[in-house]
């Protein structure tokens, strides 16, 4: 029996309601507990911000397109070096950094939680070894449906209880966490030279239009009683005048759980583009806003860029190739059998460019027009928007609107004509950052009832003290004091054990990954359907014997059982 | 004026490079109390050198260091370096001058990789033959040199000058394959032959004074320049990344 208690800690902790109280949090054998013996370690947090730890609700850390992403770029190797330091591992990479720069630079940030934001099943094995190797965070993975044919099949036929059951089967062999949707339709539809350009085109041969597929991908998922909800990257990204597109998208989605939202959509900033084309970009921030606003059953995460060098990555090849035509940089494309396809595209984001400087700032009018945290978290889609590491800048952003005007003054000038922020006042709170950056996200991926996400008894004693004291700073005027304290932890806690101080990291750790298996009836097991068995004989290159992930590949397995309708 | 002897004592059976990064003009302002690293192991200089130290100097511009001894896999020589003078009376190896800004580098025999990688001013004189990646960029770097001189009297290996984007490279013999890929600016002048020139250039200037020999069909044919006395033809390119760069050769032929 292990028992730690942090004294004085300063606590916000959304979930269970506490808005900066003063009080000890006791911990025994890596849990929340009401109280801990005398015999147990103190730590003396002395007023200091405490939070449950750090989650991640999308981010691109591990699996194949990161791994393509360290390939393409060695030259990315050359930031980042740490050598090897106690129980550190060395580390390099700034955008695509190792896999133990990554674990530890968010262990370092507080964050205990990571949702890897695309899987590609087929390609999971990679995923999941490359888990067991980001050790100080437990870690779970989105996989991908947007163009499984089975799937695009069985909604052509209208069969949304066979959608449930491939998302079923899928979820489990590959030991996925959610359903993930990325452009869908969009990169089957590149496979024959095409994309969708919006919702309503149907996807060659399949017939099936990406609303048809979002809807009962939506359907499915809720039958199946999944923890999260569809995970949805819209089509069109990055492209002028796709903000309609996002609109319709997000109308799509039904009131379907009392307990979370229906759609989560991704990296929205990508997605909320005015104009006809780069000549006349704007920002559509606040039609989409005030959708969101109008729609508590839909949850956005902002996908802020921020200037500087980085990778962008996603599942969504066309969208990797309109780049690659734009920049003539580097470039590579994959396409992922029955399932989904990628690409990988180093990028530069430059202030004197008027389009990077639009995209700034809609990324931060959209958490600042949502007008709950609840709905609109805290991501750079990393690496995509930016790395990780600069999420406390986007804290200072949001805290402050001093901060914002200076940052502004730097930008294209001609950004004021196209965008709203100048006039947005508001300033968001300690409290709404904890929402943005922990609570909300364990909300929306339906992991509070596992001990995600709070500090109650009984929750996983993941906790993050933050060297800043709420009632000396003013986050509106000491931004960079705010940056500071959130770029290092004082001490962050993982089940139960300080894992780094400082900024060291001070264990090996040892993640666990969650994953959800359905359970559903006989009739409904796909891997006895001899419709699906021959065809994934037929046009896999793999075995469906060896296809299955084996538990073996996950370090300490969390399965999540859901009873089903199925 | 001061001058720095460093003689490499007889590595032994050792077959581990050393890394010397420390020896710059600038460094021995303040003495000889340097290291370099064989493998995992720190050496002092004296160690690894015969040391000598004729005369004094208070700025970098105004010393010289001669190396003599072995000094085929003596690694990172001049890295960084910005002033004064380094004259290498053997061979050299790889990773020579890497980032220098200024002053200049002497190699009377040859060169190993990566020699002069990413420098930025200053000026490299081989006189013998310089192996792969002379002049170059680091591996997936979007800019490679970008200014200064190097100028080789023998033969380059592949990979010349690649992401070429200031400065001036002159070979003097032939130059193997590569050479000027993703060339973005500077100059680059090749005496003899080569292949695949500037390849997916996008500006700059390539000559190629020998054959182009597997002449890639992305150029398009401008026709035919007098170029100091020699007649050349040029093409731009390379059409296929929308490159504005001018290649001239002597000859050239393309791949059957």
């Amino acid at each position: 029996m292990t028992e730690l208690l942090v004294k004085n800690a300063h606590v916000i902790d959304p979930l269970s309601g506490i808005n900066g109280e003063t009080m000890d949090i006791a911990i025994r054998d890596g849990k929340i507990v009401e109280e801990v013996s005398a015999a147990a370690e103190v730590i003396d947090a002395r007023g200091m911000l405490t939070m449950p730890g750090g989650i991640d609700s999308h981010t691109h850390i591990c699996g194949t397109k990161v791994n393509f992403g360290r390939y393409m770029s060695p030259e990315d190797m050359r930031a980042g070096r740490t050598p090897r330091r106690g129980p550190m591992h060395a580390t390099s990479g700034y955008s695509v950094p190792t896999t133990y720069g990554n674990s530890y630079r968010y262990s370092v940030m507080g964050y205990t939680t990571l949702l890897e934001g695309a899987m590609a099943p087929l390609e999971a094995r990679h995923t999941h070894e490359e888990f067991t190797y980001t050790p100080l965070q437990d870690t779970m993975a989105n996989t991908l449906f947007d163009g499984n044919w089975s799937i695009m099949e069985a909604i052509r036929d209208g069969d949304v209880k066979r959608v449930a059951a491939i998302i079923a089967w899928t979820l489990s062999a590959v030991k996925g966490f959610g359903v993930k949707l990325t452009n869908p339709g969009g990169t089957e539809a590149w496979q024959w030279g095409k994309n969708v350009s919006c919702i309503r085109d149907p996807v060659p041969y399949f017939g099936v239009t990406p609303a048809e597929i979002i809807r009962s991908v939506i359907e499915a998922n809720e039958l199946l009683h999944l923890p999260h909800s569809v995970h949805l990257h819209c089509n069109n990204l990055g492209t002028p005048g796709n903000y309609t597109c996002t609109l319709g998208s997000l109308g799509l989605a039904p009131d379907l759980n009392p307990r979370r939202q229906t759609l989560y959509a991704t990296h929205v900033q990508f997605h909320a583009y005015g104009g006809s084309g780069w000549k006349d970009f704007s920002s559509k921030s606040e039609p989409i806003a005030n959708l969101v606003n109008m729609r508590p059953q839909v949850v956005i995460d902002m996908g802020q860029i921020l200037f500087g060098r980085t990778t962008t990555m996603t599942a969504d090849g066309p969208m990797e190739f309109n780049l690659y035509r734009l920049h003539h940089e580097k470039w590579s494309n994959h396409d992922v059998e029955l399932e989904t396809g990628s690409g990988i595209i180093p990028v530069i984001y430059r202030r004197k460019n008027l389009v990077n400087s639009v995209m700034w700032a809609i990324g931060l009018e959209l958490a600042l027009l949502t007008k709950s945290p609840w709905q609109c978290l805290l991501t750079t889609d990393n690496p995509n928007g930016a790395p990780f590491v600069r999420y406390p800048e986007i804290i200072g952003l949001l805290m402050s609107r001093r901060y914002r005007d200076a940052e502004f003054a730097t930008i294209h000038p001609d950004t004021g004509s196209r965008v709203p922020l100048p006039a947005i006042d508001r300033e968001m709170d300690w409290y709404e950052i904890a929402v943005m950056t922990r609570a909300g996200q364990a909300r929306a991926l339906g992991i509070q009832d596992l001990g995600k996400g709070h500090l109650a008894p009984g929750a996983d004693a993941d906790v993050a003290i933050y060297p800043i004291r709420i009632d000396e700073v003013d986050p509106s005027a000491d931004y960079q004091k705010v940056i500071d304290g959130f770029s290092r932890t004082e001490y962050t806690i993982k089940r139960g054990r300080v894992v780094a101080r400082r900024g060291e990291c001070v264990v090996h750790g040892s993640n666990s990954t969650l994953w959800v298996r359905p359970k559903v009836s006989e009739n409904y097991d796909m891997g006895k359907d001899p419709e699906f068995v021959e065809k994934f004989d037929r046009y896999y290159t793999v075995r469906m014997s060896n296809y299955p992930v084996q538990e073996q590949y996950l370090n300490r397995s969390r399965c999540i059982e859901t009873e089903t309708e199925l | 004026m001061m001058r720095v002897n460093l003689t490499l004592k007889p590595m032994g059976s050792w077959s581990i490079p050393i890394e010397a990064e420390s020896i710059i003009p600038a460094n021995f302002l303040s003495g000889t109390d340097l290291t370099v690293w064989r493998g995992n192991r720190e050496l002092g200089l004296e160690e690894a050198f015969s040391v000598s130290v004729v005369g004094g100097a208070d700025r970098a511009e105004d010393v010289e260091i001669v190396l003599a001894g072995k000094t085929a896999r003596l690694k990172r020589v001049g890295e960084y370096m910005d002033a004064g003078k380094i004259t290498v009376l053997g061979d050299i190896g790889m990773h020579c001058g890497n980032f220098m800004t200024g002053g200049t580098i002497e190699i009377q025999g040859n060169a190993d990789g990566w020699l002069g990688r990413e420098m930025g001013g200053g000026s490299i004189i081989c006189r013998g033959n310089a192996a792969d990646y002379c002049a170059s960029g680091y591996r997936g770097g979007r800019k490679g040199m970008t200014g200064g001189r190097v100028e080789v009297y023998g033969r380059v290996g592949d990979f010349l000058a690649e992401n070429l984007a200031g400065g001036t490279v002159i070979v003097h013999g032939d130059a193997g394959d590569m050479p000027g890929a993703e060339m973005r600016g500077g100059t680059l002048i090749i005496h003899g032959d080569c292949t695949r020139p500037a390849a997916n250039m996008k500006d700059g200037a390539c000559y190629v004074y020998g054959t182009a020999r597997w002449m890639l069909p992305t150029f398009r044919n401008l026709g035919t320049v007098r170029h100091e006395g020699r007649t050349l033809i040029q093409f731009t390119g390379d059409v296929a990344n929308r490159g504005k760069g001018n290649l001239f050769v002597g000859n050239y032929e393309y791949l059957d």
